[in-house]
């Protein structure tokens, strides 16, 4: 069991213990090596199956809005998690108050498709330290670095600490470079315009609809998404190509201002479809021209969620 | 009888058969495998451990499929004919082609006939690629099929080295390995050896006696409630799987078309009633309706678990959630509160 594991055991058995709070949403690991879930501990006898390390895929904070907001919940957050909750909090989906960040600080989330390109899918355990991550695959024990393995979001991850947290398990780590943030989305912006078409069609086009990047996403909590709204409709239903065109623009445009990188879209599409390039891009032009990263602060509205008359930007009015 | 052929030889027949049929066949897509037109790809995909991502039923069940075409203005009305050219589905696991088997109890019964599922079954050969090594999240053996069964298949094609050897089972099957010579008796003992060994390598996932009554019983069980807080609600484990078939009909008003798409339990507006009201308002009823209908509900209807084992919803689950453990659950629940 890894140091990190001890000690949020820990940590949660305290909490839990002193009533601090009514429900932790950490992961566990019951089924199988190579898939922790997302799990809800409640009472201390539930932690035996407590897991924490890299193939933890899902980003936590998407469960945040399916509690009510006088729920008290403990939370572990890695970089991305923690920005996801200031998002939320800044659009008034849970209190401050009754959170409780269980920070890490994040070596990055390692992508388990990565793995079985290597190795095929008969992959029966695994483990990791910082730097190297090793499976057993038909009794071999195969190592990798865990950099060759890396999910492309963690690659281009900048913030890999939790902005806010009410205790931080594990040494702050360094930031991440931006420039590296910045070379798929560049890349892309200096593709022609025909080439970008090609490039998102292929993309777009092999969409099923089955919306596990909406469901993935923190951000994406609409009681009713627009593509659910039927009277008026405003896509068409099928898996035409304007259909799935659509989805995937109007999906990332609602993340403007909003998406904090953490790549849970992209880790849920079961047809391996590149998401990430679209909310990047956005992100990228909210940094240029706006100043403004999602969640580094739970008060800061997102440019497009916020009004000012003095508003030096004056390109709207 | 059991025929013999040369893996180099194989292209050679596919191309034979593509004068008279259209051919699908696995083929690498970004890093998993689709079912494709022949000579599309760069190469066929069939040492794939695994079946196709996207499920075979798509062949007769496309997820979204025209029904009607029409004039609102000038109150015309077209009916799509569907005449599809014959086909091979090539290299389909023995799971997936008893899951369209089991589809034709719904598309294709004595009371009702969708006509565009009729068509495009009939006109359609299912050639399988038996499983020599199956997966881990494969459990066809504990639903009752096997990684060799040939149920709902027009042939199966059994690796061997060098070769695949082709046990036939209806005319058109046999018509099409016919030319090729036969195996010898060793050979075919080799082969059915082989065949044996792959299903005794899987290990019961779950024990079925009495999945279906205990399912039953623990309709009301907080149970369900705990098994779903981690489901994210979305389409992947149902659109994957070879035996969901529910679908919801659209005009498309624009295009003048009357649609139909792949529809799934899992979604919140699939059981939104025009009232507002939802009888299944969250995700703890909708995950047991989906747990429900493949172990429960199939057996009404079908008289049959409506799950081949192919584990896609296992591999494909972005939380992962395993129907697996989800039924041994299910099973041990029952013993504990049976009486609560």
């Amino acid at each position: 069991m890894s140091e990190t594991i001890v000690k949020l055991k820990t940590e949660i058995e305290r909490l839990l213990n002193e009533d601090v709070i009514d429900v932790v949403i950490a992961f566990k690991q019951e089924d199988s090596p190579l898939r922790p879930q997302p799990a809800f501990f409640r009472n201390v006898a539930e932690l035996e199956v407590l897991e924490y390390n890299s193939l933890c895929q899902n980003n936590l904070a998407n469960y945040l809005t399916r509690f009510p907001q006088d729920t008290r919940i403990g939370i572990v957050v890695r970089g991305c998690e923690s920005r996801s909750v200031n998002a939320l909090i800044v659009e008034k989906q849970h209190q401050r108050e009754n959170l409780y960040l269980i920070g890490i600080p994040c070596h990055g989330i390692v992508d388990i498709k990565k793995i079985f390109k290597k190795t095929g899918e008969e992959v029966t355990d695994y483990s990791e330290n910082q730097d190297e991550v090793t499976v057993i695959v038909n009794g071999k024990e195969i190592t990798f670095s865990r950099k060759e393995l890396l999910h492309d979001s963690c690659l281009r991850c900048i913030h890999p600490n939790p902005v806010d947290a009410d205790i931080l398990l594990g040494d702050p780590l360094p930031e991440g470079d931006p420039n590296i943030a910045r070379q798929e989305v560049e890349s892309i912006e200096a593709m022609s315009r025909d080439e970008r078409y090609a490039w998102f069609r292929h993309e777009a086009e092999r969409c099923i609809r089955c919306y596990a990047c909406r469901e993935a996403c923190p951000m994406c909590y609409c009681t009713e998404c627009f593509v659910d709204h039927t009277a008026p409709r405003w896509t068409e239903s099928d898996v035409s190509q304007a259909g799935m065109q659509a989805w995937h623009i109007i999906r990332a445009f609602h993340q403007t201002g909003r998406c904090t990188s953490c790549g849970a879209c992209e880790r849920a599409c079961p047809m391996d479809i590149k998401l990430t390039y679209l909310t990047e891009k956005l992100n990228k032009d909210m940094r240029e021209l706006y100043e403004f990263e999602a969640g580094l602060d739970s008060e800061t509205q997102p440019p497009f969620a916020s009004f000012n008359l003095d508003d030096k930007k004056r390109f709207i009015v | 009888m059991m025929h013999i052929l040369n893996k180099k030889k194989l292209n050679q027949i596919l191309t034979g058969w593509s004068t008279k049929y259209d051919i699908y066949a696995p083929q690498k897509v970004e890093d998993y495998s689709q079912f494709l037109p022949l000579g599309t790809a760069d190469e066929l995909a069939l040492n794939e451990p695994h079946n196709t991502r996207f499920p075979p039923k798509s062949f007769f069940l496309p997820q979204s499929e025209t029904l009607l075409k029409y004039d609102h203005r000038l109150k015309q009305l077209k009916e799509v004919v569907i005449t599809p050219k014959p086909r091979i589905i090539f290299g389909i696991r023995p799971c997936d082609a008893y899951a369209v088997k089991l589809l034709d109890t719904v598309f294709d019964t004595a009371e009702y006939t969708d006509p565009y599922w009729k068509a495009k079954r009939n006109a359609t050969l299912l050639i399988g690629m038996g499983c020599n090594d199956p997966c881990q999240t494969c459990f066809c053996t504990t639903v009752g099929h096997g990684p060799f069964n040939h149920d709902g298949l027009d042939a199966l094609l059994t690796e061997c080295q060098d070769n695949y050897f082709i046990e036939t089972f209806t005319e058109k099957g046999n018509k099409l390995f016919s030319d090729l010579p036969a195996a010898t008796k060793d050979q075919q003992r080799q082969v059915q050896e082989m065949q044996k060994k792959a299903a005794k390598s899987m290990q019961p996932a779950f024990d079925t006696t009495n999945l279906k009554q205990n399912l039953n019983q623990s309709f009301d069980s907080k149970y369900w409630a705990a098994i779903s807080e981690s489901c994210l609600g979305c389409g992947i484990c149902t659109f994957l799987c070879p035996t969901c078939f529910c679908f919801d009909i659209v005009d498309e008003v624009q295009r003048n078309e009357r649609i139909r798409n792949w529809d799934t339990c899992m979604f919140r507006i699939y059981s939104l009633e025009a009232s507002g009201h939802n009888p299944r308002p969250t995700r703890k009823e909708r995950t047991r309706q989906r747990i429900m209908h493949k172990y429960s509900y199939w057996i009404d209807h079908a008289g049959e678990i409506g799950c081949t084992g192919c584990g896609r919803c296992i591999r494909n689950c972005p939380v992962g959630l395993d129907i697996r453990a989800m039924l041994r659950a299910v099973n041990t629940f029952e013993s504990e509160t049976v009486n609560a």
